[in-house]
């Protein structure tokens, strides 16, 4: 491959770029080239880096509150909205903030349901690579093999004509490596890849993995991170029941109250609740924190719309000897 | 995606059905994309009242304006591209009559509108506290000093994690026109953070 040199100064104006992953494998590689050579250099990437960090440091996450107050600001303007269509108009408000469609009476089978499709879920995200490297792609992946194409990265994807797909690919060679849980290189491979796995049933195993180290800060802020973020609902739910030892730490909290205002499933918001009163049926902490009980007043004042939730809610307050709403 | 059906359903199936009328799979768009719309705008504006408005405005028209939806792009393009169009207009606003400051007069004394958002903590180390709240704050005017174009780029590529050729489509511009409003965005981020990010 033929190769330019470059100076410092057009390496360092890549240097950005090449964190965000917006070069290309040659671009990538003759920066990296220089840096091999470049002690300069080297440093600059290292304050690019910092940079980076810090930028981070400043982004901005909204408040739970503020999705729930949007959503509900939202149902109301659309209520207002002419009819669209023929189509029969269903009890939108309700289900915009109630999320799960089983009836009221079936409120106890809702997390069941929402449960079994997450399994479901589970089932088919393994089926999947077997279907693709299976699957018809055939000729047109160059002069490499489904197989070998399978251990790389895709750096980036276009269409092309005829309905193709032309995908640039990093190679990477595939490496076993094993270890302990406590070694940290290890759990620092395993907390990236439970953050970045797109594939979630490999981030439910990593969870389930990482659950029995939950006493090491790293896991805790990771497992929090699945908590709040995780796209899957059972890999949150995975999160969930592996902060329940540390359901008194204050960050761990937050998490949980988040889930309860705003998390899609009410089978998670329920768990939020059992969470942070102490039990699931009869075995409710008396002595639940004053916190909890007003979150859960607010819940109920706010009109929570799951049945479910709502009763559970009810449930705790009474158990408590708190009223249903704050005056 | 769960619907009325209990059935997961693929997005352009979602999309077909809420044009349809099923308000159930309306609310399931919504709900897939609600969270990175408000967080978009709020990071870009910086206002929780304005995140809110941009929130509201964007998916009402998203509901006005879904039966013209062709698929001539990802559906998460077309609703990028109103939300940006929102948050420029926003951004253009206030460049004419000068960035709004985040810190308010009131009756109770100064306050800091940005005093409602969660901040990342510094455990216990007061110094660094400190530090870390003078960085913040020093990015937040940085960030108020890049173009309404530059803010946008950057945003989308450094905290939305949108690909610059993405980036480029829902912004109606090139690849090479956004990696070049990129880099001249995190160039001045550079020259103006420099003495923080080095100590």
């Amino acid at each position: 491959m033929k190769r330019e040199n470059m100076t410092c100064d057009s390496v360092r104006g890549e240097l950005s770029l090449m964190l965000y992953g917006e070069l290309t494998f040659d671009e990538e590689e003759r920066v990296e080239s220089h840096l091999d050579s470049c002690a300069d250099c080297r440093a600059a990437l290292v304050r690019e880096r910092a940079l980076h960090a810090a930028l981070d440091s400043a982004a901005i996450d909204p408040q739970p509150s503020l999705l729930w107050e949007c959503r509900q600001d939202l149902g109301v303007r659309l209520a207002e909205e002419p009819v669209r269509s023929e189509a029969p108009r269903l009890n939108w408000w309700d289900r915009f903030v109630d999320g799960i469609t089983l009836k009221p009476s079936g409120g106890l089978l809702r997390p069941l349901g929402a449960t079994a499709l997450v399994a479901l879920g589970f089932g088919l995200a393994h089926l999947v690579p077997a279907m693709s490297s299976g699957g018809g792609f055939g000729n047109g992946v160059g002069a490499m093999s489904l197989a070998d194409a399978g251990a790389a990265r895709v750096r980036d994807v276009k269409p092309a004509a005829e309905g193709r797909v032309q995908i640039v690919l990093d190679e990477t060679r595939q490496r076993t490596v094993s270890g302990r849980v406590d070694d940290q290189p290890i759990r620092a491979l395993l907390l990236g890849a439970a953050k970045d796995a797109s594939d979630p049933g490999l981030r439910a195993e990593l969870v389930d993995i990482l659950i029995s180290r939950s006493q090491f800060a790293d896991v805790r802020d990771a497992l929090v991170y699945e908590v709040q973020h995780d796209p899957n609902a059972g890999v949150r739910m995975k999160a969930m029941e592996g902060l329940k030892p540390l359901v008194g730490q204050p960050e761990v909290r937050v998490a949980l109250e988040q889930v309860l205002f705003a998390d899609a499933n009410p089978g998670l918001r329920t768990q939020a609740i059992d969470l942070l009163t102490g039990g699931a049926n009869a075995a409710i902490d008396r002595n639940v924190d004053r916190e909890i009980v007003g979150t859960l007043q607010e819940l109920i004042e706010r009109g929570e719309q799951q049945g479910y939730v709502r009763e559970r809610c009810r449930s705790v307050l009474k158990a408590v000897n708190a009223s249903l709403e704050t005056y | 995606m769960a619907l009325k059906s209990g059935v997961a359903m693929e997005e352009g199936a979602l999309i077909r059905a809420a044009q349809a009328g099923d308000h159930a799979a309306f609310e399931q768009l919504v709900r897939a994309y609600d969270q990175s719309v408000l967080r978009l705008a709020m990071n870009l504006l910086r206002s929780p009242e304005d995140a809110h408005d941009v929130y509201q405005d964007a998916f009402l028209r998203v509901y006005r304006n879904l039966h013209a939806f062709r698929f001539d792009c990802s559906f998460h393009t077309w609703l990028y591209r109103i939300v940006t169009n929102l948050c420029l207009d926003h951004l253009r606003k206030r460049k004419v009559r000068k960035e709004e400051p985040t810190v308010l007069a009131t009756a109770d004394g100064p306050l800091d509108r940005m005093d409602a958002v969660p901040e990342e903590r510094v455990d216990g180390d007061p110094q660094r506290y400190l530090f870390s709240g003078q960085l913040r704050t020093r990015i937040r005017e940085v960030l108020g000093d890049l173009t309404p174009r530059e803010r946008m780029v950057f945003e989308l590529r450094h905290y939305q994690g949108l690909r610059l050729r993405r980036i480029g489509e829902v912004l109606g511009t090139t690849e090479e026109a956004a990696k070049n409003c990129l880099f001249r965005a995190t160039q001045k981020m550079r020259a103006a953070l420099g003495d923080f990010y080095q100590s």
